[in-house]
């Protein structure tokens, strides 16, 4: 049996809770390569969030090494993802995954396609990308819900939501060795709070 | 140093046995709750009394011992006739100090075929009973199922003694007054848990102690969960009433002569549970429909599920589901083997109604990875680790009983029809997250031949 989970335009599901406030964004942070998140705004043409930090030894510059998908949709959706695999034993493999998404104009949890093919026949539900909250969590100028069952890029992460500007956004990261649940959810948290918001170019 | 006789018998397992490790901190985060006065024992061991019943969601739900433990073993000496009446002895004095309740203990000793093969094969030829249903011994080995993993063990200890109470120290009590003082086994493995909480509200023990014991998911786990998979377990309808699973009150077993009348059947595993896959993998109403059945409604958040008489799916659901659906639902699989299709009088003169649990479940949560002790900690895969899991104890009427619901589980139902999945599935429900690494069957003898059954008859 097989399972894959495809994500398909959104359908009006509100999303519980999570928006952006109108404080200002966190001072001292600094993009690490802010031209390539000005491009992705300006591309789509609505704010983006840059990620000054990730975990080590990830960068969040778009077009690195570690930016192993970019990818901006018809529909001006976008994920970025940001990934470092080892696939030594023990103390030395591992995975650090983080996917930061942005819905322009869509505040609704799109919906994905769940793909179970058991016995040779294919079995298609229509679940939720983003699933289970579990509580807020806050940032400067966020309010973000946690969800624990994610479909797509986001299968096995810890996904924090939010809404700006009357667009979704999301950050989530992958529940892998060497990290366990908690230690995703204090990454995420750190990862949060060093968000700087790129607005489109006039 | 020349060592005792004790400590040549008991071995390593000395130091192990009264020690409590991780599972003390559960006297610590929780107290015994009230319990009933205790009844007169009965013949059957595998019962035991004043168990209090709490209400959820329109449901009865029984309160189970806090602490669980089960000692496995190999019988070590040649006098098996004083051997009988030690033990005996020691079970006696057990009963004399703790009523037969919770707040007491429990004891319970089961017996495995490498006993009867090896200690009384001829009285065992004419005594132990015969599944009728199935035309084989009622007490048979352990098989590995279609979901089991290619290296689950499949073990052959001759003795299991479970041990449930409120309290430690009345384990610590029973695991001294039999195995340390009577010196009559080698102690294969020591295993440990513990159940309830949460039913007054507040956070449950499997929460606060996976969390404790800083177990993978832990915070996942719902706070008033009685189990660590999130759902309330132990629903009286979904247990056995009282003689159900004894040998002889279904009619499935032939008891010669009546000797293990009152007796019933056991099986022990141990089963890893993956908690991140399952809270992480599964959003709540996967949940609900890999572990009940698919589209289930109930209100998001719901622990205690009603699986009354009533809500007993047939095997005709269950394909119509896998058929369309690609998924079926746990409990819904098992029922159309689980619960009495249709109403029986029990041979004890009790009109059993259709849809009535067989089994008589007494697993428990533990943090064991996969015991607290083994004697052979390289064949069974020891890790000091704490790890998320269950000690599955259920008592059947019989050991093919058990095997047609474990096969059900997986898709193989009682009418033969085969739901076809691949191991560890997501359509076969919650079997996905679930690792079986130990199993074997005992014969559970009533109360008057539990110490060294059948020696009597050699």
């Amino acid at each position: 049996m097989g399972r894959l989970a495809i994500p398909v335009l959104a359908v009006a599901i509100a999303l519980g809770a999570g928006a952006a406030s109108s404080a200002a964004p966190p001072k001292g942070l600094v993009c690490p390569n802010k031209a390539s998140w000005q491009k992705l705004a300006d591309r789509i043409k609505a704010p983006v969030y840059c990620p000054a930090w990730l975990p080590d030894p990830l960068v969040g510059t778009i077009g690195n090494r570690w930016n192993n998908i970019n990818s901006v949709s018809p529909d001006r959706s976008y994920l970025e993802s940001f990934v470092w695999q080892e696939t030594g034993g023990g103390a030395a493999g591992g995975e650090l995954h983080v996917n930061l998404r942005g819905y322009p104009g869509r505040t609704t949890i799109p919906i994905c396609n769940e793909i179970n093919t058991v016995n040779g026949k294919t079995h298609t539900v229509n679940v939720p990308c983003f699933a289970d909250p579990s509580g807020t969590v806050r940032a400067p100028g966020i309010v973000a819900t946690m969800y624990t069952v994610n479909q797509d890029a986001d299968q096995w992460h810890v996904l924090l939501a939010w809404r700006h500007t009357g667009g979704l956004y999301t950050l989530s990261e992958h529940v892998a060795p060497p990290l366990d649940f908690d230690k995703v959810v204090a990454y995420l948290k750190q990862e949060l709070n060093a968000l700087v918001l790129i607005k489109p170019t006039a | 140093m020349k060592l005792t006789r004790k400590q040549v018998v008991v071995g390593a397992a000395a130091g192990a046995i009264g020690a409590a490790g991780i599972y003390e901190t559960v006297d610590r985060l929780t107290t015994a709750p009230a319990r009933p006065p205790a009844a007169e024992p009965g013949p059957e061991q595998h019962l035991l009394g004043g168990q209090s019943i709490v209400r959820e969601n329109g449901a009865e739900v029984i309160v189970p011992p806090l602490h669980h433990e089960i000692v496995t073993a190999t019988v070590e000496t040649e006098d098996l006739r004083d051997a009988k009446q030690r033990l005996e002895q020691a079970l006696a004095g057990l009963e004399e100090r703790y009523p037969l309740t919770p707040a007491g203990l429990g004891v319970t000793v089961a017996w495995g075929l490498p006993y009867f093969r090896r200690y009384v094969p001829a009285p065992a030829q004419t005594y132990l009973p015969r599944d009728r249903r199935a035309e084989k011994p009622a007490l048979l080995d352990a098989i590995r199922f279609p979901s089991d993993p290619a290296d689950t063990i499949l073990e052959q200890n001759d003795v299991a003694v479970l041990l449930r109470s409120d309290r430690l120290d009345h384990i610590a009590d029973a695991e001294h007054a039999l195995f340390d003082k009577t010196g009559l086994f080698r102690v294969t493995s020591i295993r440990k848990g513990f159940a309830g909480g949460g039913f007054d509200g507040g956070t449950s023990l499997p929460k606060q102690m996976a969390v404790a014991a800083g177990v993978g998911g832990a915070d996942l786990i719902p706070d008033t969960a009685e189990l660590f998979m999130g759902f309330t377990s132990t629903l009286v309808a979904n247990l056995g009433p009282d003689h159900i699973a004894n040998l002889e009150t279904l009619g499935l077993a032939l008891v010669p002569d009546g000797y293990f009348r009152g007796g019933t059947h056991m099986h022990l595993s141990h089963i890893a549970e993956d908690l991140e896959a399952w809270y992480l993998n599964f959003a709540y109403d996967e949940r609900v429909d890999t572990m009940f059945r698919p589209n289930l409604k109930v209100k998001p958040g719901t622990q205690t599920v009603p699986q009354g008489p009533e809500e007993v799916a047939t095997s005709a659901e269950v394909v119509h589901d896998y058929r369309t659906l690609g998924t079926i639902g746990h409990s819904q699989a098992i029922q159309p083997s689980s619960r009495l299709q249709e109403d029986y009088l029990g041979e004890d003169g009790t009109l059993y109604k259709k849809g009535t649990a067989i089994p008589q479940r007494a697993d428990f949560n533990t943090l064991d990875n996969p015991f607290f002790w083994s004697a052979d900690p390289k064949r069974d895969r020891m890790s000091t680790t704490p790890a998320a899991g269950v000690h599955f104890v259920v008592f059947n009427p019989t050991s093919d009983d058990f095997h047609r619901n474990r096969m059900a589980m997986d898709g193989a139902l009682p009418d033969g029809t085969k739901l076809k999945f691949e191991p560890h599935s997501r359509g076969q429900g919650f079997n996905s997250v679930l690792t079986t690494t130990h199993r074997q069957n005992f014969l559970v003898p009533p109360r008057r031949h539990r110490s060294f059954p059948l020696v009597e008859r050699l």
